[in-house]
């Protein structure tokens, strides 16, 4: 569209005035990407570099501009029209296994003002697919609508997509054995199946293993830190859960069919009960749920914003949705945690008229009906998990002891040494724990490639990052295995669509493979109408800068 | 009377300070770049909640609004609650400052104890082979990075002879009745004996290098020299006469000491991974989590004024020719 705008406008200018053979727009301005400093983030930092380096091969003056990520994300997030073009990551999360949230959240118009759509990408015909996948329960039919979603990005190249990280941890194979191991799709080996299998070899039972953020919360009903994440996961029952190989399977329910696209009945499992002792029924399963529709769980408002109504009838729970949700299943039943109503439904009460909400309500000892019961809680130290013996899924390991430690090499130190035997978080180079696990050999290190992923957006309400032409071009720029090897040593895949190849029914496989290199994006830009003038790159004939300082 | 008077005075002159601080922290988090909802920003992350989230933190109002509400509830001795955690700053903080004081407290302690012995004994040894190899050993310690030390004495006393453990304050899972057991259990000392180490390696310098040149001055006055014409021994002399009067400057340096020891833990905290007031403080700043980082900072510039207040006060006490006039 804009093209032919500036095809008419320069048609119009050759036809009333003698112009120039060479005619050509101003001069493109400085861009700015904006990054998070090297200490934080060697491998964004890194890679920022690299692009810069390639970009500045195509007449382009860049520059890198080094925030700490509060400042970025103040900057990228609050004000939408200040930036260029900005580093940014994705992180994988089970309920992320179905792609939806990622494909309509960050790329659909409506959530360009405020919400995850922070480049500002609009384009009609990628909203009316990502709205019909949305709705379509069919999974044939849904998997071609996101073939076709990722498809009209690789083609508009809103953001640049980089890679697929792997995640990499290890656990000392002397205390767990091997094979109880699970190697979840997308997540790695850091996931409730391996903490519910994880068998001991010998005397040692604890599951000892460490993060290195502080603890937030402890609280079934606030979405508070990632490393909290892990601990709700396992007090806390869900009706499904994310199963190894990405797809939700009934956990608390025994069985969950669906009556109508908009109509689900989930049946409850015999004989579970919460950590006090009494039994979980489906009146405690419907109270979870209004739980969160409710304005005292803001942040799991939004997976239950579909529910219509809630019914019960025996240890039968039937859902009636507003509008048929084939995510559903993964988003809402496979994220809700099941809480207890004899303790909540008080809590609740007094917080209704409060300015408070449940976020604020720190539970002396958190009552769940999951796999694992709360045990204590030093601030700033650790976390101590007693296995649930009583329940179905009963762990192997006796305690889950997690430890806070702020400092990477002491985490790996400790590992080594025997303090810790699960290593569950590892900011550092991955290959110093290859290296580890060959020198004392009773390490084992498993990287999985993950559901999240590292990018770079381009600000597509801001010229020249509004031109699709201008987009493609200097993402032709980068090649992708450079990323890879220079930026990630090799610890990642390369990418060009949202979703990862851990997720190979949605993933896109057609798009991955692209011909890259400088020469070919400035054949790109040429064609598009952008010229060379002394060495840099100029807008096409008739376009003025508009934001240049 | 004129003493009660000039502590009335100087206690006047402490709040007139705290406040001076808490205005500063006030202004410098909400100047500094970066949003506190920065931490919340995720793919359903939506518009709504933004909007509850400024409201609730309070951030929607104007500035000068939020920093009487400030104020009005410092006076009430209520720091309001963390953004980040939900929960109020003042338990939080109560549960570290213990931490952070046993270390602060024990390494001065060490280090000044061996500071002032060491000291004295230098400068009853001047130009000794022993001082010439000790005087440059001091200065190394002195200039040695703190992290750099910690990681140093993790790496030989931990990972490689194994005899202590590498961090927290508790073995793992090691559950104890209360907070007294576990500051007096075996259990814990081992795990305080790296970072109290690194602490008291570090500031054992400055006691030692004060309490060496006050003796060297002390050791040039009438009265050593006529106590030596007495006929006393040198030890009786370097430690009765000459010690006793170059203690005082030692003793306030470590009043004083104890307010920087406290910042200092910042970097051994992370190091031990110690759960204390300088970690906390770190990743408040980094949150932007404005009521946490205010509280942990005013704390830490309570303790430093009482310190400095102590200090005064003792020297008063301790050298009878300082009048508070």
């Amino acid at each position: 569209m804009k093209t032919l705008l500036y095809a008419a406008a320069s048609a119009a200018v050759l036809a009333g005035l003698a112009v120039p053979a060479m005619a050509e727009g101003d001069k493109i301005r400085e861009i700015t990407i904006t990054t998070r400093p090297q200490a934080a983030q060697p491998s964004e930092f890194q890679f920022v570099q690299i692009i810069a380096q390639e970009w500045r091969k195509l007449g382009l003056d860049v520059k890198i501009d080094v925030m700490p990520w509060e400042q970025m994300a103040d900057l990228v997030w609050y004000n939408r029209d200040k930036w260029d073009v900005t580093a940014w990551q994705m992180v994988g999360r089970p309920e992320r296994s179905d792609p939806d949230e990622l494909i309509y959240n960050l790329y659909h118009s409506s959530t360009a003002p405020k919400g995850y759509n922070f480049l500002g990408y609009s384009n009609t015909d990628y909203d009316a697919v990502v709205e019909a996948q949305r709705i379509e329960t069919d999974p044939d039919v849904r998997q071609k609508l996101m073939k076709e979603a990722q498809a009209i990005l690789a083609k508009d190249q809103p953001a640049m997509m980089l890679v697929h990280p792997k995640s990499t941890f290890a656990y000392d194979n002397t205390v767990w054995d091997s094979a109880s191991v699970v190697d979840q799709g997308g997540i790695g080996i850091k996931n409730v199946w391996t903490f519910m299998g994880l068998t001991p070899l010998g005397d040692k039972k604890d599951i000892v293993l460490n993060s290195s953020d502080n603890i937030q919360g402890i609280n079934p009903l606030w979405i508070s830190g990632s490393t909290d994440s892990w601990i709700t996961e396992l007090v806390w029952d869900r009706l499904m859960r994310i199963g190894p190989d990405g797809l939700p399977q009934p956990w608390a329910a025994e069985s969950v069919e669906w009556n109508s696209p908009t109509s689900i009945t989930v049946t409850l499992r015999d004989g579970m009960k919460w950590h006090d002792g009494k039994p979980v029924t489906a009146e405690d399963v419907k109270f979870s749920y209004e739980a969160a529709m409710g304005e005292e769980a803001p942040m799991y408002k939004p997976f239950v914003g579909n529910i219509e109504t809630i019914e019960i009838d025996g240890n039968k729970i039937t859902f009636t949705l507003k509008n048929a949700s084939a995510a559903f299943l993964t988003s809402s039943l496979a994220k809700l945690n099941l809480i207890p109503k004899h303790v909540w439904e008080p809590v609740l009460s007094d917080l209704a008229g409060s300015e408070d909400n449940a976020e604020s309500h720190q539970e002396a000892k958190p009552i769940g009906s999951g796999p694992f019961k709360f045990s204590s809680w030093a601030t700033n130290e650790e976390v101590v998990l007693d296995a649930n013996k009583d329940h179905w899924s009963a762990p192997k390991a006796d305690r889950w002891v997690l430890r806070i430690v702020p400092n990477t090499e002491a985490a790996l130190g400790m590992l080594r040494s025997g303090e810790m035997n699960f290593l569950s978080d590892f900011p550092g180079d991955p290959k110093i724990l290859v290296a580890a696990s060959e020198a004392d050999g009773d390490l084992d290190v498993v990287s999985t490639v993950d559901i999240g992923f590292r990018y770079v957006a381009f600000n597509n309400r801001r010229p020249p990052f509004n031109d699709p032409a201008f987009r493609v071009a200097l993402s032709t720029a980068i090649n992708r295995d450079l990323i890879v090897g220079a930026a990630f040593k090799g610890f990642a895949v390369k990418s060009n669509s949202v979703i990862s190849p851990a997720l190979p029914f949605w993933h896109n496989e057609e798009i991955v493979e692209f011909e890259t290199g400088v020469d070919l994006a400035k054949e790109i830009l040429e064609d598009a109408g952008y010229t060379l003038d002394g060495g840099k790159l100029h807008y096409p004939d008739g376009v003025q800068e508009t934001l240049s300082e | 009377m004129a003493l009660v008077q000039q502590i009335g005075g100087r206690l006047l002159q402490l709040v007139f300070v705290l406040w001076a601080v808490a205005t500063i922290l006030f202004l410098m988090f909400r100047l500094m770049p970066g949003n506190p909802l920065a931490a919340y920003i995720d793919v359903t992350f939506t518009e709504e909640q933004q909007l509850a989230l400024m409201a609730k933190f309070g951030l929607d109002r104007p500035l000068w609004e939020q920093y009487f509400i400030y104020l009005w509830n410092l006076l009430h001795g209520e720091l309001g609650d963390s953004f980040f955690y939900r929960q109020p700053v003042f338990d939080r903080l109560m549960v570290l400052l213990p931490n952070t004081l046993i270390l602060a407290f024990g390494s001065l302690i060490i280090a000044y104890a061996f500071g002032i012995i060491a000291g004295s004994y230098l400068a009853w040894k001047r130009g000794s082979v022993g001082e010439q190899v000790a005087i440059p050993l001091v200065l190394t310690t002195r200039a040695m990075p703190e992290f750099w030390l910690g990681m140093v004495l993790l790496a030989v006393f931990s990972f490689w002879l194994g005899w202590f453990p590498a961090g927290g304050m508790r073995s793992p899972g090691a559950e104890f009745d209360s907070v007294g057991a576990l500051y007096t259990s075996r259990d814990f000392l081992a795990h305080l004996v790296l970072p109290i180490a690194t602490l008291a390696i570090y500031s054992q310098g400055l006691p030692l290098l004060l309490m060496r040149s006050n003796m060297l001055d002390v050791m040039r006055e009438d009265f050593v020299t006529m106590a030596r014409i007495k006929g006393l021994s040198s030890f009786t002399v370097v430690v009765r006469h000459a010690a006793r009067n170059a203690l005082l400057p030692v003793m306030t340096s470590f009043a004083i000491g104890v307010g920087y020891q406290i910042q200092g833990n910042v970097v051994v905290e992370t190091v031990f991974s110690w759960p204390g007031i300088g970690r906390e403080l770190v990743n408040a700043v980094a949150a932007s989590d404005y009521p946490l980082a205010q509280g942990a900072f005013l704390l830490i510039a309570v303790v430093f004024v009482l310190m400095n207040f102590i200090a005064d006060m003792l020297y008063g006490l301790l050298d009878p020719r300082v009048s508070h006039a």
